[in-house]
């Protein structure tokens, strides 16, 4: 189907957005930074949410820019959180001589011989790159090769993540399990009950978002983001016009895993636990979930959306936890009937809620 | 062997009375038993080869008499034989009352003694009123029963009445054979348990390898390992045919739950996320009906499976119509979208069927038509529940073919599904043929929870077991067609019931996702790709 032209986006909104997150991000680097009254939980709370951002701006540089929407970004994502579980065990034995209990329920004598490399940071920085960036390498190679895409894709990599969690649920698999690995000691030498490290942990997910914020987006205004969305728009076109597709979204698959993998690696130690659970296909919808709400193809919303989400999350989860399913649903069907490009497009709305159903909106034509 | 040339003597005799000889020569045997040891032998002899066609009274006449003779109640005097009972005396002959018995009790020599006991037993066993006695008699008989002939037992069973007790008779028959040591017998005796080719059968004959004859005697040791190779065959057929099975009855349940899926998906380019809730509702709905019928006319609460396939089928078609309309019509050239808002809906219909059914597992009532199963060979058993899904599944192909293939609403869907804009030009309502589409998608997906409850778990949960499965098979088959959805739940069905004696569960999903992802690279399109340009 030919879609019809889409108008220029309206980019002075979107610099202005996106203006406004790089700097709330700052703010919440220089509070957590500075400002001695904000509490631990609240340190803690703000760390997650930047991990949570950063996952969906990788989502978004594959969904919203190429139009490849993965359900399985979940497995980056526990990729880079097994490696920190393996990581910080290590070092949790290595510096208090503890065992853990995960020696004790599988039943071996001592951690596998083969982590103690992962005992030190940068082996298992390196680590969670490689794995995350090797398993997104071969699958999505075997996929855009054969021009898997829309929703085979989608499909496929749902099924790729829930294959993950069965393996990962046996404990022949050797990961801990239903159990996962919990008990972590020590993290850079410093106890985890101090307060310094959720302050930690907290600036070093606010700072890698910043950064992913930024290089992300003068990737994307560049050439590569350009070639990205014209691949989104018409492939077909894009490959007549002499452009190997494949290389593009390979290239593209490959940094959102490896960013993926990044904030699973810094989102286990603020949580203290990594189990299969971050691998059932529900997560990686919502993360789908969180791009839709904020708006896609933009990085500013999918940051908003995860943010907001997350946000509405906790609160609920604290105080009605049977209400969290009603008003995530509530919020999806809101966005996708109404608000197709997420809540960024509240400032667009006009009350013509009923205009004419199936009536194609600019942006969408692919997606 | 003493008594096996007295048997053979014995069984000429018997023979040449012909069929008659089903009934004992009473007054012979009764002046016999009081002839002394050698008389004595003879009379039990009799008894033992008349026991084989003797009637339940003659039966008992001989339980009776030699009783008598090994409680030493038998009187041998001048009159006739008399046997001694607290209540009065009887003819010995006849069982009737006699008057003044007088006379001494024969004594029972060591050799006949066990002779003795194996006639009471034997006789037992086929006239004893107890299932007790009976049983008590058999074990009584199971050192001895070489002794016997084979027909006895056979006849034995087949005149049993107790279930648990005649396969036993059997069992016992034959091992009496297998252990007689007349080597012609064994032989027989492993020919005929190789006749009925079962895991039990198998460790007997086995078990005989060990025997000393086998390293002895050559044919005896043929007739084992031909035992041996032959129930292996059949015990091969039968596991063979086993899985077969069991992965077709996974393979009709992966077929209903994603036929409709595949019709959507063919005609819209839609996922529906949904399509498990759907088989979750439809077997709710199915609860619903049976605890109706419980209500309303509990004498056909057995019928409700039957009753409910319209109400269920109706109900989610209903249901699916309406997120057709109010949902998934809106988002038609976005459906990546779609996907994100059939899974809002999922989420919605699960928490909606928890707050308000609640989380426990429903109980279905296991009416008798699908309870049990029928062992067909070795130890290949239909079981009537799964071959309820599977005609089940077979009559919803055949069904929904008829509809795709015979009905006008048929030729429209595949003409949207072909080209959707030369179908809305030539005057079909393309948007009217999606809606009953999806209902009919919805309505097999119901279908296909109905045909769940009696074998799953039903809980607000369940649906969410089946739709990476049935993804699966709509990738693998190709988009909508329903013979790429047979074949490829086939398939997968097949696979995994392969794979997992073998590896496990878990590695057969893997293997089947990565043999998918690897079949994605040869047909990208699916195995029943509709002809056309490649994208």
């Amino acid at each position: 189907m030919i879609a019809p032209k889409p108008p220029l986006p309206a980019r002075a909104l979107d610099d202005r957005v996106f203006a406004g997150v790089a700097a709330a991000t700052l703010l919440a680097f220089a509070a957590v930074a500075l400002w001695p009254g904000l509490s631990g939980y609240r340190v803690n709370i703000i760390g997650q949410l930047a991990c949570f951002a950063l996952l969906a701006v990788a989502l978004d540089l594959i969904w919203g820019y190429a139009g490849i929407l993965s359900l399985g970004h979940g497995l980056f994502f526990a990729i880079g959180g097994y490696v920190a579980g393996m990581h910080l065990l290590e070092h949790s034995v290595a510096t208090t001589g503890v065992t853990p209990d995960i020696v004790q329920f599988m039943g071996w004598t001592a951690l596998p011989a083969w982590w103690a490399p992962l005992g030190s940071f940068p082996v298992a920085l390196l680590a969670a790159i490689a794995v995350s960036f090797g398993a997104a390498f071969a699958f999505g190679w075997v996929s855009f090769r054969s021009r898997v895409g829309g929703v085979y894709f989608a499909i496929i990599t749902q099924a790729l993540v829930y294959v993950a969690m069965l393996l990962m649920f046996r404990n022949d698999t050797g990961f801990g399990g239903n159990n996962g690995m919990t008990g972590f000691q020590m993290i850079f030498g410093v106890p985890f009950q101090s307060p310094s490290v959720a302050t930690g942990l907290a600036l070093a997910s606010l700072g890698v978002l910043g950064v992913t914020l930024v290089g992300c987006r003068l990737l994307m205004v560049g050439r590569f983001g350009r070639l990205l969305v014209a691949t989104r728009d018409d492939e077909i076109r894009l490959r007549s016009l002499g452009y190997d597709t494949l290389r593009l979204k390979l290239a593209v698959w490959c940094l959102s895993a490896v960013i993926a993998a990044i904030a699973g690696l810094l989102y286990v130690p603020q949580v203290g636990i990594i189990n299969p659970r971050v691998l059932s296909p529900e997560l990686s919808l919502e993360i789908a979930v969180w791009c839709a709400i904020g708006g896609r193809g933009r990085l500013a919303g999918a940051v908003i959306g995860a943010v907001l989400v997350n946000a509405i999350k906790f609160s609920l989860s604290a105080t009605l936890p049977e209400l969290w399913p009603f008003v995530l649903s509530g919020l999806v069907i809101l966005v996708a009937l109404i608000f197709p490009n997420g809540l960024l497009d509240i400032g667009r709305w006009r009350p013509a809620l009923l205009s004419r159903p199936g009536a194609l909106r600019p942006q969408d034509a692919a997606s | 062997m003493w008594w096996r040339a007295l048997f053979a003597g014995l069984f000429g005799a018997i023979l040449t009375c012909g069929a008659a000889a089903a009934a004992f020569d009473r007054a012979a045997i009764a002046s016999q038993i009081c002839g002394g040891a050698a008389g004595m032998t003879d009379a039990a002899n009799a008894m033992l080869a008349g026991l084989v066609d003797a009637t339940t009274d003659d039966a008992r006449w001989a339980a009776a008499l030699s009783g008598a003779a090994i409680d030493r109640s038998l009187k041998c005097g001048p009159q006739d034989p008399a046997i001694v009972a607290p209540e009065g005396a009887v003819n010995a002959a006849t069982l009737s009352p006699v008057e003044g018995s007088v006379g001494t009790s024969p004594l029972l020599s060591l050799k006949n003694r066990p002779l003795f006991e194996t006639v009471r037993a034997a006789a037992t066993l086929r006239s004893g009123a107890a299932v007790n006695d009976r049983g008590a008699a058999l074990t009584a008989l199971e050192r001895r029963a070489g002794s016997l002939r084979p027909e006895f037992f056979e006849k034995a069973a087949e005149a049993e009445t107790d279930a648990g007790l005649r396969s036993r008779i059997l069992a016992v028959g034959q091992a009496a054979l297998l252990n007689s040591p007349d080597m012609s017998k064994r032989i027989a005796a492993i020919e005929r348990i190789a006749a009925t080719p079962d895991r039990r059968s198998l460790t007997r004959i086995e078990a005989l390898k060990s025997d000393p004859a086998y390293q002895t005697d050559p044919g005896f040791r043929m007739a084992v390992d031909g035992g041996v190779a032959s129930i292996g065959r059949w015990l091969s057929v039968s596991n063979a045919l086993n899985v077969f099975y069991n992965g077709l009855s996974i393979a009709s349940i992966l077929f209903m739950a994603s036929a409709g899926l595949a019709i959507i998906f063919g005609l819209m380019g839609v996922i529906n996320l949904a399509q498990g809730e759907f088989i979750m509702i439809g077997a709710y709905v199915a609860y619903a009906v049976q605890e109706a019928l419980r209500a309303v006319a509990p004498g056909l609460i057995d019928w409700y499976l039957i009753a409910a396939i319209p109400v269920v089928f109706l109900a989610t078609a209903g249901i699916g119509v309406a997120l057709e309309a109010t949902i998934v019509r809106r988002l038609y050239t976005r459906p990546l979208m779609t996907l994100l808002a059939t899974w809002a809906v999922s989420l919605l219909l699960v928490n909606l069927m928890r707050v308000t059914v609640g989380t426990q597992n429903l109980q279905f009532v296991t009416p008798w038509y699908i309870s049990g199963g029928r062992l067909l060979m070795g130890d290949f058993i239909v079981t009537w529940n799964r071959l309820f899904a599977i005609v089940f599944a077979g009559l919803t192909l055949g069904l929904t073919w008829f509809v795709l293939k015979r009905t006008p609403l048929g030729l429209n869907i595949r003409a949207v599904t072909q080209n959707r804009a030369m179908a809305g030009c030539v005057g079909v309502a393309t948007r009217r043929v999606d809606m009953m589409a999806f209902g009919l998608g919805s309505g097999l997906a119901g279908l296909a929870g109905l045909a769940l409850c009696p074998i799953y778990n039903v809980n607000p949960q369940m649906g969410s077991n089946f739709i990476v499965d049935s993804f699966m098979v709509v990738v693998l088959g190709g988009v909508g067609t329903l013979a790429g959805t047979a074949f490829a739940a086939l398939g997968v069905g097949q696979i995994n019931v392969l794979i997992e004696p073998l590896y496990g569960a878990v590695a057969a999903k893997v293997i089947v996702l990565l043999m998918i992802i690897a079949f994605l690279q040869w047909r990208p399109e699916g195995l029943y790709a509709v002809k056309g340009r490649r994208k």
